[in-house]
């Protein structure tokens, strides 16, 4: 072994001396005022985040948003140009990122190879044996109704397809840690659901979930925390929960028949009209139950009237001033 | 361990079932064997053309003894030369030359044979072809009796039978080695020869073989997803050793099936009362252990220089131009050889057998061809593989670096950087 891997060996214990006196034991990943920077262009800018441990956490953004960049930091393939990263409190390694179960953005998977092999040999570098992975990988290939597929060459597979024996193998040894880069690309709505559904498996079977996506509002009801990237900055973090209750019911959903001049009322920030009625995003301060009365007044029929959250992306649209 | 262990497993088989494999394995032996009786064919071509010549005369009196010479016959029974003509002591010579020479372009003659005036200079065959090397040993042999002729006369002593003073029996070579004498009929250089090439071409395809399997891994990205599992380390060797294992077994598989052929052949010939073309290759056990013995220690230095080449680079074509790093030295051993095999005991072809990155394909050509002291064949074994554990730590380094570096390719000084770091 390279003299250099002792030294991080040895870092690494350091580092779990001091989780252990500290008793933070809560926190699967954290990274602290981390930058990085290709050629000049600051991918990720001074980002810090704490990811809990059992936690779905979405790390959202549009394209480009230093997310990959983020992820690739944790995965120690890339080295941060500054600020700390670390798992289970000990800092990124090579011995670190044993822990992950990882998809990432791009199929990572030999072109030429069965795609049972496939499955199979990297769980078994993963330390399951070659009957339990081959045992698992049939349980998991008949799931994703992939069975009939077991036998062909990877290269043979549709990318939605490849994408699915991707997930299977990032999450087929049950890893403490799932890094999950775009995971729904390419997937029909059918799988987009199996996909979802076993990320809330897993993490009710114990395990942390970093999940990054550019489809905000794809994922928010399913994630416990988000941290919001754009331009490298991490522009808001925490419980989504937390977040949401901040913004308060600002948004009414309104489904009426019969004129519509009440949405200009001054109160409202801006309208989202649909066929059966529209989606109208309140002023701070202002009083729902204003604009209910000015639509019963002008004559309109309402049959619907709702108070709602905002959506993730209407919170990213404010924080960031874009789409 | 159990980890590098898969990673051998999954590249040995991955390898064994490609059609590049099985064809090489089935296709270059044939190759080989197509070229070997080739070269053969075209050493042992006789001439079937009597070639039409004339005689120059400028020293006079020469032609005749000169023609004399010439009188060997080809296998088809029609005489080698013919004399044309024969012009002695032309008074213009440069004239009588220019008309030969339109008459050579013209097709009626294929060429002349001029005998200077001073017997002390060169003579000379102009001819249309002279790379037709059937030509120079009779015509040399023939005007060296002439010429040898004409001198005795001038001394006075007058031969009745010239050829039984002129003609000397062929010169016959004969291997002196450690183990006894052989008639050498040119096998020694052959089995040489074979050595060399046997060694750079395997360094050079499986080099490449694992430089190309670390490419595959990076360009379709799963060096991402085996990095998450195993150390670079571990990769490095799995691949490694995985690539051994196919070339060891292709080796292997070469060498069975030759040996079978040689028996087979040997035991026909027998049986047929010939004597076998092969009865007189002898291959000393001792040179086929250094052989395996370099081979190995060649191996694991160049295919580590190869998998550290194709982990700094991130497509086929940079990786075309940084594996001359690992291409060179071998590439030169194919240069410089031919120094060595004529002369394998110089201080030159001592000191460049020494040197690590020439050793695996220079020493055993020196073996094959004289054995040297065995201090040197230790020292070269030992600096070799000192040589190969830097190289493969070094090659960790930079392996473990460029698996995950993607874009530009790394200048040298770039890669020499990576090796400072981690």
């Amino acid at each position: 072994m390279p003299v250099g891997q002792e030294e991080r060996q040895f870092g690494a214990r350091a580092g779990t001396a001091t989780l252990e006196k500290n008793g933070n034991s809560g926190v699967a990943v954290s990274l602290e005022n981390v930058t990085k920077s290709y050629d000049g262009v600051t991918a990720v800018d001074a980002v810090s985040l704490q990811v809990r441990q059992g936690a779905i956490l979405g790390l959202l953004g549009p394209n480009g948003a230093g997310k990959t960049t983020t992820i690739r930091m944790v995965m120690n393939i890339l080295i941060p140009d500054e600020g700390s990263i670390r798992v289970f409190g000990e800092p990124v390694s090579d011995e670190t990122r044993q822990a992950i179960g990882y998809l990432p953005e791009e199929r990572g998977l030999y072109p030429r190879m069965e795609v049972r092999r496939v499955i199979v040999f990297l769980a078994a570098l993963r330390g399951l044996s070659e009957s339990e992975a081959e045992k698992r990988a049939n349980e998991w290939l008949a799931r994703f109704d992939l069975s009939d597929w077991a036998e062909k060459k990877v290269h043979d597979l549709s990318k939605g397809m490849q994408q699915k024996v991707q997930f299977i193998c990032a999450v087929l040894h049950k890893p403490k840690i799932v890094i999950l880069d775009e995971p729904f690309s390419g997937l029909d709505p059918v799988n987009t659901a199996t996909v979802k559904d076993i990320m809330l498996e897993l993490r009710d079977q114990g395990s942390t979930i970093v999940l990054s996506t550019h489809r905000i509002e794809q994922v928010e009801k399913m994630c416990d925390s988000i941290c919001l990237i754009d331009k490298g900055h991490n522009i808001l973090a925490g419980d989504l929960r937390a977040i949401k209750q901040s913004y308060g019911k600002n948004t009414v959903n309104i489904e009426f028949s019969g004129p519509d001049g009440f949405l200009n009322h001054p109160a409202i920030a801006s309208v989202n009209r649909f066929a059966s009625g529209a989606e109208a995003k309140l002023k701070p301060g202002a009083d729902p139950q204003e604009i209910l009365k000015l639509a019963v007044e002008s004559g309109a029929r309402i049959n619907h009237f709702e108070l709602l959250e905002p959506s993730l992306n209407d919170i990213f649209i404010e924080k960031t001033g874009h789409a | 361990m159990r980890k590098t262990w898969l990673i051998i497993k999954r590249e040995y088989l991955a390898g064994v079932k490609t059609r590049a494999f099985i064809l090489t394995t089935i296709g270059l032996p044939l190759m080989g064997a197509g070229f070997v009786l080739l070269i053969m064919f075209l050493a042992n071509r006789q001439p079937t053309q009597t070639f039409r010549l004339v005689i120059v005369d400028e020293a006079g009196g020469m032609a005749w003894s000169v023609s004399q010479g010439l009188d060997a016959k080809l296998p088809n029974g029609q005489p080698e030369f013919t004399i044309v003509e024969s012009v002695d002591r032309p008074p213009s010579p440069d004239r009588v030359q220019d008309d030969l020479r339109s008459r050579i372009n013209s097709g009626a003659l294929d060429g002349y044979l001029l005998v200077p005036a001073d017997l002390s200079q060169s003579a000379e065959l102009h001819t249309h072809n002279p790379g037709n090397f059937s030509l120079e040993g009779p015509l040399t042999a023939a005007v060296n009796r002439a010429v040898i002729l004409k001198r005795l006369d001038a001394r006075g002593v007058h031969v009745e039978d010239a050829s039984a003073i002129a003609n000397a029996p062929d010169l016959k070579l004969i291997k002196v080695s450690k183990t006894g004498e052989s008639v050498e009929k040119g096998q020694s250089i052959g089995i040489a020869i074979a050595v060399v090439v046997l060694l750079y071409v395997s360094l050079v395809a499986y080099g490449v073989i694992t430089m190309r399997s670390v490419l595959e891994e990076k360009t379709t990205r799963t060096m991402e997803v085996l990095v998450s599992s195993v150390r670079p380390f571990e990769l490095l060797a799995g691949k490694v050793l995985g690539v051994a294992g196919l070339a060891f077994s292709q080796l292997l598989i070469w060498a069975v099936s030759a040996a079978l052929l040689v028996s087979y052949g040997a035991l026909m010939t027998k049986a047929s009362g010939a004597t076998s073309p092969t009865s007189d290759v002898h291959i000393p056990g001792s040179l086929v252990v250094y052989v395996v013995l370099f081979f190995v220690g060649g191996y694991f230095l160049y295919s580590a220089m190869f998998a550290a080449i194709g982990a700094a680079c991130s497509s086929e074509q940079d990786a075309q131009y940084l594996q001359w790093i690992a291409m060179g030295p071998l590439v030169f051993t194919m240069f410089i050889y031919t120094l060595i095999l004529t002369d394998p005991s110089s201080t030159l072809s001592i000191v460049l057998s020494e040197i690590p990155f020439f050793a695996p394909v220079l020493m055993p050509l020196r073996i094959s061809l004289q054995t040297p002291a065995f201090w040197q064949i230790g020292l070269s074994i030992l600096l070799l593989f000192l040589t190969a554990v830097g190289v493969i730590y070094a090659s960790g380094k930079i392996y473990r670096i460029g698996v995950l570096m993607y874009g530009k390719r790394p200048t040298i000084p770039e890669l020499a950087r990576w090796l400072r770091y981690s």
